[in-house]
């Protein structure tokens, strides 16, 4: 699904996540800021997606199916963000949210599988996505709009694409 | 490779234009010339005042000699060009078939033929930006319908599928991808069932 060498997707893997731990482990405490001391069964905590993507599905021995840690549903997935994408999607400020949001919805879904999400985000890409194409094409006049502040890194990469195809179709047609 | 990223899966106006040089038009011949043998289109004998087809490049080189006239394709006149552009304004959902190269080979023939052209090269030109544009306008409102699994852009010639190209790929590998983590699931859930079938 991700390339191994793309940054984007080693920074989006980065991102914390609330979690819980399920047991108590010794010697686990520096996460929390004490060293040496266990980690106790039911702290909350945040860590890298990548850790918690790998402490959520280890189950802890054979014999109980209780894995180390269960993620606990993270900010920007909550109501309240989800609502204001069911709203009026090009008003959201995600690159404030996560800079990486889209890269890290697919992990989360590809987790948890959630089609309610993914179908929301899936419109909120295609209205987004118009968006950036028109203020592509008037690159030269001035954009002073904050919602080209609002771009996650995949649509600011998506906007550059875009404005740099036009660009060179428009010095084509001048030449 | 070397190539910054744009130009890796994408074509520049420029290639696009060069390609379009190869398409074939009929020239009027002055000078009588003998066949030449190319990999590519071989160039037919040239008898003077006797209509031929050769590659544009040909007939470009040609002409800088003045060696020939280049009879302009049917397209490219006013009044086939304004019927075009009515039609683009009668069907709203659907683009009018114009030749894969026609902004290319409208464009090189006005800038290097235009003592051949029927019409009045300021007027053709107009009416050519005209088209251009409400294509564009249209092609942007077709956006809309974006999906994670295809695109139709029947009636768009090559140039303009290449402008739109970096953007609409961009956002359809987005959606297939998010779109692939929910339906990866159950997939793999079938193969499970169809592997344990083939076992009893």
């Amino acid at each position: 699904m991700s390339n191994y060498y793309d940054l984007d997707d080693i920074l989006a893997d980065g991102e914390k996540v609330p979690c819980k731990f399920n047991i108590t482990v010794p010697g686990l405490g520096y996460l929390q800021g004490n060293p040496g001391k266990p980690i106790e069964k039911d702290t909350k905590i945040e860590l890298p997606f990548w850790l918690a993507e790998i402490l959520a599905v280890c189950i802890v021995s054979d014999e109980s199916q209780q894995s180390f840690i269960d993620m606990i549903d993270p900010e920007f997935i909550n109501s309240k963000v989800v609502n204001a994408i069911k709203s009026n999607p090009t008003s959201v400020d995600l690159h404030k949210l996560l800079p990486h949001y889209y890269k890290l919805i697919e992990k989360w879904c590809s987790m948890f599988s959630d089609e309610q999400l993914i179908d929301n985000v899936m419109n909120m890409l295609k209205e987004r996505s118009f968006e950036i194409n028109s203020f592509a094409n008037n690159v030269n006049k001035q954009v002073n709009s904050e919602f080209i502040y609002t771009l996650d890194e995949f649509e600011k990469k998506l906007f550059k694409q875009t404005s740099e195809s036009n660009k060179l179709m428009r010095n084509w047609l001048k030449e | 490779m070397v190539l910054p990223t744009t130009l890796q899966g994408n074509l520049m106006p420029a290639e696009i234009n060069f390609l379009a040089e190869n398409e074939t038009v009929t020239i009027l011949p002055r000078y009588s010339m003998k066949k030449i043998e190319l990999i590519g289109t071989p160039i037919p004998p040239l008898r003077a005042m006797r209509r031929e087809k050769v590659p544009l490049w040909v007939a470009l080189i040609l002409k800088s000699q003045d060696k020939c006239n280049i009879v302009p394709p049917k397209w490219l006149n006013l009044a086939y060009l304004k019927e075009k552009h009515e039609e683009e304004l009668r069907k709203p959902n659907q683009f009018s078939d114009l030749p894969w190269h026609w902004q290319e080979i409208a464009k090189i023939l006005l800038a290097r033929a235009q003592d051949d052209l029927s019409d009045p090269s300021h007027q053709l030109r107009s009416v050519i930006q005209d088209l251009r544009e409400i294509r564009l306008v249209k092609s942007r409102k077709g956006l809309k319908e974006l999906n994670e699994s295809n695109i139709s852009l029947n009636g768009l010639s090559l140039l303009e599928i290449n402008e739109l190209r970096p953007f609409v790929l961009g956002v359809m590998n987005k959606l297939r991808s998010l779109h692939e983590t929910t339906t990866t699931s159950k997939e793999v859930d079938e193969d499970m069932a169809e592997v344990s079938d083939d076992d009893y």
